[in-house]
């Protein structure tokens, strides 16, 4: 018995530990389901950092043109038009996906001798950290993307982190001007155009020395003549129109041409000024599905009865503050349909009838008058652009240097803008193949607008030259509305904006709430109180005294 | 199933009277249990002489005895019964079950099994009577109610779904917080894979079905359910076992007790009703629209349907004066006009349809079982085997679920010593149901579709089953929203599914070497292997989601989740002296977990209809593997002295595979003590007083590792990110959101425990009360992080929580008869509470939104309960008033704000059992006080004017509040503007509702046919049960025409608690069944 005994307990424990080989493996610490950070090639991690900082732009473009009446802002109250949960995707997008890849890559591509790596993700660096302290304010940076060593990266101040961008910059462009052992497998920008790059990073300066008063640095690099001159040069990112593995299309393309039609409304105070001053860029800049908008005159004249069920504003007073600055309320004739400044109504169901984003910038529809329904995939597809900087910009921004000392200097600045402008937008109609393009702007009818905003700006006292050049300036920067909401910000222009529906929407948003994913997990990074933090460029008067519209 | 009459016994009993001779004879007999089995070992003694007997295997037994003198019969577990001998020589006897016997012993960790009065630490069991024969084939759900400190929640009345088990409250929020299974003997996966590919998580968002799994269990194939709630009494399974463990013993484990007994075949079958239990209660005066104006809209603010009065549709220009509008389908988009010839210039009558309530039908629940035992001649050798079948139609079309299980069970005392027994059981579970994915009252809001999101809030005057759903063109969905933008639900019934088949293998082989009197060794090996076939499907032509979806997708994929168990236990047991007694156990146990998926998922759907991979032309691969061991050595010592004072000491180290060297391996002690004053203070019992008490406390530690791979930074690679110019696909490497940390140490856990036990007035008051505390400290936080860091989330050890509770479980039996089958009334109830309160979250943050959305959801915050619901809610002014804008409506203000507290403040259930006669009848009703729940469901239908707590609706409001210069508001909305702009769509704290309900959890009479009529028959015995589930229910404090049911887990089985997405209804099932035995 006692060897049964025996046999059966080395029987017993040899059969746990033959049997437990397997299950007492007790380091199991590596992760199957991805590559470890050894792996990682430098392309790739470029063709993230280039990517991801276009949605960046965009994403945070349409905020600011949303804030400017570019786009239409949903919201009767500024303090919580945007929730901080809001920017969550784009504050990841913009430290986790684009800095920590690109410091990621930026030792692996040095030891290779990669430079013009490093120039991009330089440069991409210094145009997104400025972006992030325009919108936001005081951001981390020098303490940030330190991982484990720090999780509470405290914020510095906006004054240092454009001090720190305007060196990285520098460094940007002597890397780009240097001779890389190879380079990128794809550079989405300038297809591997140096030179390209090297007016787009001085002209990501002649921003920041714009925002920073610095006129005399501005200056000299426009006497330089090294920038963003010709719209050939734009900095530009190029989407296409593939829906699904991936999705390339324009972002705002994506939420408005879908199976039930839009998803997003237009802006009427856009559209309003557009159409009205008969600019040449409206047909590209809207496709309306519908002839006419209830409550006003359709494309023959004919009145449009209103209608509860598809616009039930149609059948409303508009509010005081409407009614005494003469705004438009609700409805525009000739079958553009969108919505006021901070319409907060429900959803009707109005997708296959409001009025469309079009073939610029999106991607979408050219108007071609067919009214017809859009859906998923048509017009461009989605394969528009998203403006990072445009030559017109950097002219409107001379307009304003030039104006600050004369209002009427502007004038040639803003007239070489809006020419730009229209000459860029119009290449867009071929994007559309479907299109009747027979209904493009002839070249007269280009320069008799040209002509008019000429005779209008001469006939305007300063305030109106410095209003027609902001309606002309947001007009041009459609796609992105960055540099309206800084402009907006530095100089209150223009002051005939279309109000909030709402009488009293509170102070407008000087910078906005910090996203909900850094307010809440950073200790060191303490949310606002409201949205009238002053970012550190803009010396203007304290909300609501400035901007003045509201 | 109480006592019968035995009608052969009380005449017997009237004979007795009579006869006043005594001459010594045989008598002879039958004794059967409760249901009339017979029972083999029962002691039958004449009481005043030293003659005594057995029954033998069939139950019978002879005696010599003389009239007048009484016969005892005892058997372990049943009460005693005492009969005179009489005239007759034949003596029947019925016994019956004792559920408080003194001697009771109780399956505990590993198996030990343990005199009930000797544990220092709270056990729950429910045996088979309240398992078996059940409207729900989910033992989790039948569960519920029946022990104490038990939280359980189904993820909705679909057939099939999810079921959530928290014993004692949430440790944790990182981990999981559901218990361990262990079925016989042997750990048990019973995981939630909803939907879960490559690792990203249940996404509630997207679609979550996905069973528990657990539901591969028949819980008619179950023999009793212990439920260790504490860490004093789970100890011994380590890391495993510190969420409480659910033992299950199933038939086939329970094989053999080394009594001989008679084979015997137990049939039972049962027919149940599955209906929708939550339908709201719709008003039927007003119709779609808004404002009182007609519209095709989501809503039902439209104008009434009476022709007159100030909503009269009669002012209505859409409506003409028949009462009819243009067909839907007459005014949509051109493509669905171009479709339907049939219904350009049609009219379309305004009225209610009542289509709600015909989208839901009425399924029906079949089960069947099959159980056979039996052992040898001499009781060496016994065996065990079934087969259980269930199937089991939703209320919505579309769901439904099969599952069959067969098993095998046996156990052989061999000649040498040794005790070989084992378990195999396979089970098939085949689970679909259309998707289910969270909507906020508008359509989907995530890439899927949702069966539920868009039937609950179908405007009164829409007819779901009258409009055609499917385009005769290209088979796409179709709807009256004019521009075609809500999701046709029996499009999606027809079109979209997801299924879950799952086959298993579990099973357990265990070899008992009695090495001496004392020591025994016993080696166990336990195996759990399922493949889950997932599919999640739908035709191209859908509405809602994302493009890939709306192009048609095709997702398939196997989950093979594999868990070896070995474990090696030396036993002993030693009197060390005439009082004092000693035994223990000592065990090292390995343990490997392997998930391991693989699959497929495609889009871009060619040709309508067809559900074959080669029919798509975009795929995508799923893979995720994840992999963990654990090694365990575990000892426990228990003394007894005199059987008054029990000691156990326990400890286990454990090893797991995941963590950094330094902190994979951790020790957890416990120690737990029961006195028995009733023993030791002769004074303090009587027999109509205290019959017996006990008092005990116990201490108890564990730890909890975490799952993955939390150690590891990675660089996640993908190859279809974007493309370049020329339309090739461009290949990304990022470095992962999640920051690997080395330093990752396991969360520790203690817990106090102290209870008391006792039974008063001649055993008709039992009670067990419980109170614990427990701290969890060095917390692994799921830690949300800055992105500036460079990451978005890593976990850490950080912070504590405390948790405390009482479990108090009471029968009353207010009505003892005596006599067999006279009346019993007993009333079995419980009452638990559990608090907790996150103390501590480090030093860098003081909230962690771990479930929900990062801006609604549930939190972890210093001060408050663990748990708490964050969200946006009505901006206040400095005074604390409700600020209201230019429009009327509240200001929404942003942040984390409390809006609730989803964790209920008590439940308290009542059972009740009658029985009389050959009838039994029980009831179950379950109250939750407190508790609070966001519900879109209640939202939606009464923000869209749907039920009738909004029928009253030509008034104004005013909100109270300030307007935004702090004068009162005296803006007035109107009713559909208060609904739809405040609560369904204003600040989230409007749309959280308290959860308090009364629930009538189960119902159920029986009868039991006498023996004597089964004399002829093949029948041992024959029952017959009518019963219900859930068959009535209140949501005190939620509006009552939405008759919403708070049941409902809307973002899973997770750790999440208090949403409702529009997740699905509850269920209602009632039925017959029957059983037999031959």
């Amino acid at each position: 018995m006692k060897n049964i005994f025996k046999y059966l307990s080395i029987g017993l424990l040899g059969g746990v530990l033959f049997t437990g080989c397997e299950t007492s493996n007790l380091d199991l610490t590596e992760n199957p389901n991805a590559l470890t950070p050894a792996q990682a090639d430098p392309d790739f991690y470029l063709n993230e950092v280039q990517v991801r900082f276009a949605r960046v732009v965009e994403s945070l473009g349409e905020t600011g043109a949303e804030v400017t009446r570019i786009e239409w802002m949903g919201s009767r109250n500024y303090q919580n038009a945007y929730s901080p949960s809001g920017f969550d995707v784009s504050w990841e997008d913009a430290y986790q996906e684009v800095i920590k890849n690109a410091r990621d890559l930026t030792p692996i591509a040095q030891e290779a001798g990669l430079t013009h790596h490093v120039a991009i993700a330089q440069l991409i660096e210094a145009y997104t950290m400025t972006l992030l302290v325009d919108y936001f304010g005081d951001v981390p940076y020098s303490e940030a993307i330190g991982g484990a060593d720090n999780l509470n990266p405290a914020p510095d101040s906006g004054t240092d982190i454009y001090t720190a961008a305007l060196a990285l910059t520098d460094q940007a462009i002597a890397n780009f001007n240097s001779n890389a052992l190879a380079d990128p497998a794809i550079d989405f920008y300038y297809d591997g155009d140096w030179d390209a790059w090297v007016k787009a990073a001085n002209t990501l300066k002649l921003r920041l020395h714009l925002n920073l008063g610095n006129t005399s640095a501005f200056n000299s690099i426009i006497s330089g003549g090294n920038y963003i001159a010709s719209t050939d040069d734009d900095w530009q990112f190029q989407w296409g129109s593939n829906q699904v593995q991936p999705d390339t299309r324009h972002p705002n393309y994506a939420q408005n041409y879908t199976v039930t039609g839009g998803g997003d409304y237009a802006s009427i105070w856009m559209m309003n000024l557009m159409d009205t001053s008969d600019d040449p860029r409206i047909r590209y800049y809207y496709y309306r599905q519908n002839e006419g908008t209830p409550g006003s005159n359709d494309i023959d004249g004919d009145p449009v009865a209103p209608n509860e069920e598809t616009l039930d504003c149609s059948l409303q007073s508009p509010p005081a503050q409407y009614t005494a600055g003469g705004f438009p309320f609700c409805t525009l004739d000739n079958g553009y349909w969108g919505r006021n400044h901070g319409n907060d109504s429900g959803i009707p169901p109005d997708g296959l009838l409001r009025t469309a984003v079009g073939v610029y910038p999106q991607g979408g529809q050219f108007d071609d008058n067919s009214f017809g329904e859009t859906s998923l995939g048509t017009g461009g597809g989605g394969a528009g652009i998203t403006p990072v900087i445009l030559a017109s910009t950097v002219d409107f921004w001379r307009a304003e240097l030039a104006m600050n000392g004369s209002p009427a200097a502007g004038k040639p600045f803003i007239l070489a803008g809006i020419d730009k402008s229209i000459m860029k937008v119009q290449t867009f109609a071929s994007l559309d193949a479907t299109a009747d393009l027979s209904f493009e702007p002839s070249a007269t009818d280009v320069s008799d607008f040209i002509a008019s905003i000429d005779a209008a700006f001469d006939a305007a006292d300063d305030e109106g030259k410095w209003n027609i050049m902001a309606e002309q300036f947001f007009v041009a920067l459609k796609g992105n509305g960055h540099d309206a909401y800084n402009f907006y910000r530095r100089t209150g222009y223009p002051t005939n904006l279309e109000p909030n529906l709402e009488p009293n929407p509170g102070a407008f948003i000087r910078s906005f709430f910090y996203p909900a994913n850094a307010a809440n997990t950073n200790s060191s990074l303490a949310q606002k109180s409201g949205v009238t933090d002053q970012v550190f460029w803009d010396t203007n008067p304290s909300s609501p005294t400035f901007p003045v519209a509201n | 199933m109480r006592t019968n009459l035995n009608g052969i016994l009380t005449l017997l009993l009237a004979f007795v009277v009579h006869l006043t001779f005594a001459q010594e004879k045989t008598v002879s007999g039958t004794v059967t249990d409760q249901d009339g089995l017979p029972l083999p070992g029962v002691n039958i003694v004449v009481e005043g002489s030293t003659s005594g007997t057995q029954t033998d295997f069939d139950g019978n037994y002879s005696i010599r005895g003389s009239a007048g003198q009484t016969l005892l019969f005892s058997y372990i577990g049943q009460r005693d019964v005492r009969v005179t001998i009489g005239a007759s020589n034949t003596i029947n006897v019925q016994m019956q079950e004792d559920a408080q016997a003194l001697e009771e012993v109780v399956v505990t960790a590993q198996g030990i099994k343990k005199e009930k009065q000797a544990l220092g630490y709270a056990v729950s069991e429910v045996g088979d009577e309240l398992l078996e024969q059940r409207a729900e084939g989910d033992v989790g759900r039948i569960l519920t109610g029946k022990a104490s400190g038990v939280n359980i929640q189904a993820q909705s009345g679909l057939s099939g779904s999810g079921t959530s088990i928290i014993i004692r409250g949430l440790s944790t929020f990182s981990g999981s917080n559901q218990p361990l299974f262990i079925v016989d003997g042997v750990p048990f996966d019973s995981g939630t894979n909803g939907q879960t590919q490559n690792g990203q998580g249940n996404s509630f968002v997207d679609g979550n079905n996905g069973s528990s799994r657990f539901l591969d269990l028949d819980p008619n194939n179950i023999e009793s359910v212990n439920v260790l709630k504490g860490l004093a009494a789970a100890t011994l399974y380590g890391t495993a076992g510190r969420n409480g463990v659910i033992l299950i013993t199933t038939k086939n484990g329970a094989a053999g007790t080394g009594q001989a007994k008679k084979n015997e075949v137990t049939v039972s079958s049962s027919i149940f009703i599955n209906e929708i239990a939550s339908l709201p209660d719709y008003q039927d005066e007003f119709g779609n629209g808004f404002d009182q104006a007609f519209g095709w809209f989501f809503s039902n603010w439209g104008p009434s349907f009476d022709r007159d009065g100030v909503a009269g549709w009669g002012t209505q220009s859409a409506i003409d004066d028949a009462g009819t509008l243009a067909h839907p389908y007459s005014t949509s988009t051109s493509a669905i006009q171009a479709a339907f010839p049939e219904f350009q210039g049609a009219r379309y009558p305004w009225r209610p349809y009542d289509s709600v309530e015909k989208f839901f039908k009425q399924g029906v629940v079949q089960t069947n079982s099959v159980n056979v035992n039996g052992s040898s001649d001499d009781g060496s050798m016994s065996y065990n085997m079934n087969f259980g079948h269930l199937d089991d139609q939703g209320f919505t079309p579309g769901n439904n679920l099969r599952r069959y299980t067969v098993g095998l069970g046996g156990r052989a005392v061999l000649s040498n010593k040794i005790t070989a027994s084992g378990t195999l059981n396979f089970a098939n579970t085949n689970f679909q149901s259309p998707p289910v994915a969270a909507s906020t009252g508008n359509s989907v809001f995530g890439t899927g579709s949702s069966v539920f999101a868009n039937v609950f809030y179908t405007p009164r005057s829409v007819d779901i089953q009258g409009l055609p759903f499917e385009s005769p063109v290209d088979g796409s969905s179709v709807y009256y929203r004019q521009n075609n933008s809500i999701q046709h639900p029996l499009w999606t019934v027809k079109n979209s599914k997801t299924e879950q088949d799952t086959k298993r293998v579990f099973g357990n082989m265990a070899l008992v070497y009695d090495i001496n009197d004392n020591l025994n060794l016993t080696y166990r090996f336990g195996l759990d292997v399922y493949s889950e076939n997932n599919i999640t499907s739908q035709n191209k032509g859908g509405i809602g989601g994302s493009v890939a979806t709306q192009s048609g997708i095709l997702q398939t994929w196997n989950n093979t989740n594999t868990l070896f168990d070995h474990n090696l236990i030396l036993t002993g047991q030693y009197e060390i002296s005439e009082k004092v007694g000693f035994s223990f156990n000592a065990g090292a146990t390995t343990r490997s977990e392997k998930f391991d998926q693989n699959g497929v998922a495609s889009s871009g759907q060619q040709v309508f209809g067809v559900l074959r991979h080669f029919n798509f032309s975009l795929f995508e691969p799923i893979q995720f593997l994840q992999e963990r061991n654990i090694a365990g050595v575990y000892g426990q010592l228990d003394f007894d002295y005199d059987r008054m004072v029990y000691l156990t000491l326990a400890g286990r180290n454990d090893w797991v595979s995941n963590l950094a060297q330094d902190n994979r391996a951790i020790f957890y002690p416990s120690a737990s003590i029961s006195l028995i004053p009733t023993k030791f203070i002769p004074g303090l019992q009587s027999p109509n007083g205290v019959n017996y008490m006990k008092l005990r406390a116990g201490y108890g530690t564990s730890a909890n590792f975490p799952t993955g791979y939390p150690v590891a930074s990675t660089l996640i690679l993908d190859t279809q990110n974007f493309q370049d110019g020329d339309g090739n696909n461009t290949v990304t490497n990022v470095s992962a959101n999640l920051l690997g940390n080395p330093n990752l140490k396991p969360e520790l856990l203690q817990e106090l425990e102290f209870g008391i036990e006792a039974r008063l007035f001649d055993s008709r008051l039992t009670l067990d009360a419980s109170y614990y505390s427990r701290i969890t400290e060095d917390l692994i936080i799921d830690r949300p992080l800055d992105p500036s860091t460079g990451y978005t989330t890593t976990q850490t050890n950080v912070g504590e929580i405390k948790s405390w509770g009482t479990e108090v479980d009471a029968t009353l039996d207010i009505f003892r008869s005596s006599e067999p089958g006279g009346l019993n009334w007993s009333l079995n109830s419980n009452w638990f509470f559990n608090e907790s309160e996150v103390t501590d979250l480090g030093l860098d943050t003081d909230i962690v939104v771990y479930a929900g959305f990062t801006n609604l959801g549930n939190a972890a915050r210093v001060g408050d309960p663990l748990g708490i619901m964050v969200g946006t809610r009505i901006q206040r002014d400095d005074n604390d008033n409700f600020v209201v804008n230019a429009a009327g409506d509240y200001i929404e203000e942003e942040g984390l704000f409390e809006i609730g507290d989803p964790n209920p403040d008590w439940v308290l259930n009542v059972g009740n059992s009658f029985s009389y006669k050959n009838f039994n009848f029980n009831f179950l009703f379950n109250y939750t006080h407190g508790g609070d729940i966001y519900s879109r469901t209640a939202s939606v239908l009464i923000g869209r004017g749907l039920t009738t707590d909004v029928v009253d609706r030509l008034n104004t409001f005013i909100l109270p509040g300030v307007k935004g210069d702090g004068t009162p508001n005296d803006v007035q909305i109107n009713n559909s503007t208060f609904y739809f702009n405040n609560v369904l769509f204003g600040p989230d704290e409007l749309g959280v509702f308290d959860a308090s309900t009364v629930r009538l959890q189960e119902v159920s009479l029986g009868y039991s046919v006498p023996a004597k009529f089964l004399d002829k028959t093949p029948f041992g015995s024959l029952s017959f049960t009518v019963s219900g589930f859930n068959m009535w229910y209140e949501a005190i404090n939620i509006p009552k025409g939405t008759n919403f049911d708070p049941n409902v887990a809307g973002i899973g089985i997770g750790n999440g608690r208090g949403f409702d997405y529009l997740n699905g209804p509850s269920s209602r099932r009632y039925g017959f069944s029957v059983k037999a035995s031959f």
